[in-house]
């Protein structure tokens, strides 16, 4: 098979998953309390527009719904059925599935993530493979598709976006959907897959590569069980889209039997540091690191050059001093600016605490000239002198803005940046840090500017530390795709 | 020779499954590296019944000798290693003087490995390992106290290209000291990226054998400005 029909078969393979047009329940109860409810309620709010069909072996009705006592008794085939019953008793509900459910989803625990579990699980994939059912878990949380308006999480974000997940941990993702779409992470779908009995992380990871509304993919592991494969799907990639990888587990010690030096060094998080770097996946070490690095890929598209030079401009000394670490600390140049444009840049005249060179402070009193606009002449220097950066940082502390009363001189920065990001040319990222205090009000307001700035493909940070991961997570890629690129010939 | 110091790596006739399941001594573990184009010191072995050593024959002093003894895996530990040995006198004193050591017992020995020394240089490791998810991979890294304490190495996946090489090479810690950072000597990249790709890359030893190899160490791998010589190895079959 080739690539491209290969991939065609992923799409169509995986389409009821993230597309089903019958969705089955099972776990939810007549009184309304099991956890099939929940999910009945968070599908519902979401818009889910197929059919739904709990089951339960007496009830009539659930939530309105009228109830079937089987898989097999639906009206029509089942594309996705939500499995949440006590773990012994999922082998007997999925028999009666017969060639009629394309994709189970087994949230329930009991399984093999314990130790006499294993048992079971093996009962249950038995089980699955008669019932031809492909298995998603068990001991997993559900799946999140915008496209099929298919949620497990409550107040779900119904917008389509470009980031594709997959994680071995079902709360982890709660949070990764959550935080993330708080944050204007804008998502193509999710799965959680447990303990990943049948379907596994490369599976579903062979879709998402070949998913046209996927152009980044976020993945939470613990494990794999053919490295290899994952590996080989990397490979034929060919960096096409950006991997973001959280690798849990890393510190753990190797279960290894070791008589060479080589076995000794040989711990989990050297190994997953070497293949990251060699497939060219981005290795983060936290959930917010995670997070930044996805929005990143959002919003920005890789620079031919690889990014090393960075300007940074914003109000605050100590978080412009701060801010320069950051970025240094992970190998990014803040370079003094050419004396032509610092020249320009004084020319303004600036009051006095403003500092023109990198990293560029201007106080708020002077971000205020002009009601704010004083920045667009600042910005335009930067960007159309001699010393073009291959990324422009902007960080704003936004209540000591919001503490000018006079004009909205916020939403006159915000309107100034959008207004550069539609002029700025594609090799440079520009980033942007709205900082806060967690004041609610202000966070409210905050959050709103953030959003739509995302919303024009500016990447916006809640502090420095963020922008700069997201952006060392670019620059990683952006090096992979030059050593593709040239292959063996770089030296 | 007892079974074990006689493999011979480099012929072709031998069958890695008769081995299989035990360490190849130094002597083996060299032929086997050799084979698949990595640089290793020209050496003879003297065997242990041989009671005048007369010339040196076509090997180059100064000369380094090391113990081919039973049970004895840190041969300089247990003072079964000589070096700067400049003629055939000092060869057999050197051996005499390792048969009267009473740290290896007397019955152990079968026998000793006489090998040119490597030109000076920066000491390297390389090793390779069959990974339980991703197959064979390979390690390479600063030798002496920076992988020792530092744990300055960096692993990948095989087959590895070249451009991978350089890349776990110049990720290191201690990269610049191969650069010849204070004034240390620079060594040559090329010969030490060619040494990893005929351990690592495609059609390479770690391929090659697969699944059969389960542990590799070379250890150290004497990097000069022009060449990369494994100077000691050990190979564990699975």
């Amino acid at each position: 098979m080739t690539s491209i029909e290969s991939a065609q078969a992923a799409l169509a393979r995986y389409s009821p998953l993230f597309q089903p047009r019958s969705v089955a329940v099972v776990g939810a109860s007549p009184n309304g309390s099991g956890p099939g409810n929940n999910f009945l309620r968070h599908l519902r709010a979401y818009g889910f527009a197929g059919e739904i069909y709990p089951i339960h072996p007496s009830a009539q009705t659930i939530d309105g719904l009228k109830v079937y006592p089987a898989l097999d008794a639906t009206p029509q085939d089942i594309d996705y059925a939500y499995v949440a019953i006590a773990a012994e008793r999922v082998p007997d509900v999925l028999a009666t599935a017969n060639g009629r459910v394309r994709f189970a989803q087994i949230m329930s625990s009991g399984f093999a993530e314990n130790r006499n579990g294993w048992e079971l699980q093996a009962r249950l994939v038995d089980t699955a493979r008669l019932a031809k059912v492909r298995l998603l878990g068990p001991n997993c949380m559900g799946t999140h598709s915008p496209r099929g308006r298919l949620t497990f999480v409550e107040n779900a974000d119904t917008d389509l976006g470009p980031i594709g997940v997959l994680s071995q941990s079902g709360g982890l993702s709660i949070d990764i959907l959550r935080r993330g779409q708080i944050r204007g992470l804008k998502f193509s779908g999710l799965v959680t897959l447990g303990n990943s009995a049948d379907l596994d992380a490369c599976d579903l990871l062979e879709y998402f590569l070949a998913d046209p509304q996927t152009r980044v993919i976020g993945l939470y592991l613990e494990d794999v069980r053919d490295g290899r494969r994952l590996l080989d799907l990397l490979q034929a990639a060919t960096g096409t889209k950006p991997v973001v990888l959280l690798k849990g587990g890393r510190t753990r010690q190797g279960q290894r039997a070791t008589a060479s030096h080589t076995g000794a060094m040989a711990g989990d998080d050297r190994i997953w540091t070497g293949v990251a770097r060699q497939f060219g996946m981005a290795l983060v070490q936290t959930l917010d690191e995670f997070l930044n690095a996805l929005l990143g890929f959002q919003c920005l598209r890789p620079n031919t050059a690889t990014t090393r030079r960075v300007v940074l401009f914003g109000n605050g000394g100590g978080t412009s001093v701060l801010a320069a670490d950051s970025f240094g600390a992970l190998g990014f140049e803040i370079e003094r600016l050419k004396a032509s444009t610092l020249e320009v840049l004084e020319g303004l005249h600036l009051p006095a605490g403003s500092s023109v060179d990198n990293p560029i402070d201007v106080p708020a009193n002077a971000l205020r000239m002009q009601d704010g606009r004083v920045v667009a002449k600042i910005l335009d220097v930067l960007l159309h002198h001699d010393s073009v950066p291959d990324a422009l940082v902007i960080h704003i502390n936004v209540p000591v803005i919001l503490g000018y009363k006079q004009a909205d001189i916020l939403a006159n920065l915000i309107d100034v940046i959008l207004t550069l990001n539609a002029r700025i040319s594609t090799e440079v990222h520009l980033l942007l840090v709205l900082r806060s205090d967690g004041d609610l009000a202000i966070e409210e307001r905050r959050r709103r500017f953030a959003h739509q700035a995302i919303g024009e493909s500016i990447p916006t940070f809640g502090e420095l530390i963020d922008a700069a991961q997201a952006l060392s997570a670019m620059r990683d890629y952006e090096r992979f795709l030059a050593k593709i690129a040239t292959g063996c010939d770089a030296f | 020779l007892a079974r074990g110091a006689d493999v011979d790596w480099a012929s072709d006739s031998v069958d890695p499954g008769e081995t299989a399941g035990k360490t190849l001594d130094e002597h083996a573990s060299k032929a086997l590296l050799k084979r698949y184009g990595i640089a290793v010191p020209k050496s003879r072995v003297v065997p242990a019944d041989l009671s005048i050593v007369h010339d040196l024959g076509e090997l180059e002093p100064p000369l380094a000798l090391k113990v081919i003894a039973r049970g004895v895996v840190h041969k300089s530990d247990v003072g079964g290693v000589r070096l700067g040995l400049l003629d055939a006198n000092a060869v057999q004193d050197a051996i005499e003087a390792i048969r009267g050591d009473r740290r290896i017992a007397a019955g152990a020995i079968v026998g000793y490995l006489l090998e040119e020394m490597a030109p000076k240089g920066h000491e390297i490791v390389v090793g390779g390992l069959l990974d339980p998810r991703f197959g064979p991979v390979i390690m390479a890294g600063l030798g002496g106290v920076f992988v020792e304490i530092l744990k300055d190495v960096a692993f990948r996946a095989c087959p590895i290209t070249e451009s991978d090489g350089y890349d776990m090479i110049t990720g290191l810690k201690g990269a610049d000291i191969l650069a010849g950072a204070r004034g240390g000597m620079r060594v040559g990249i090329a010969p030490l990226i060619e040494a990893l790709v005929c351990i690592g890359g495609k059609g390479g030893l770690m391929m090659d054998l697969g699944p059969k190899l389960r542990e590799l160490d070379v250890n150290p791998l004497i990097v000069s400005s022009d060449r990369a010589i494994a100077v000691d190895a050990r190979v564990l079959l699975a």
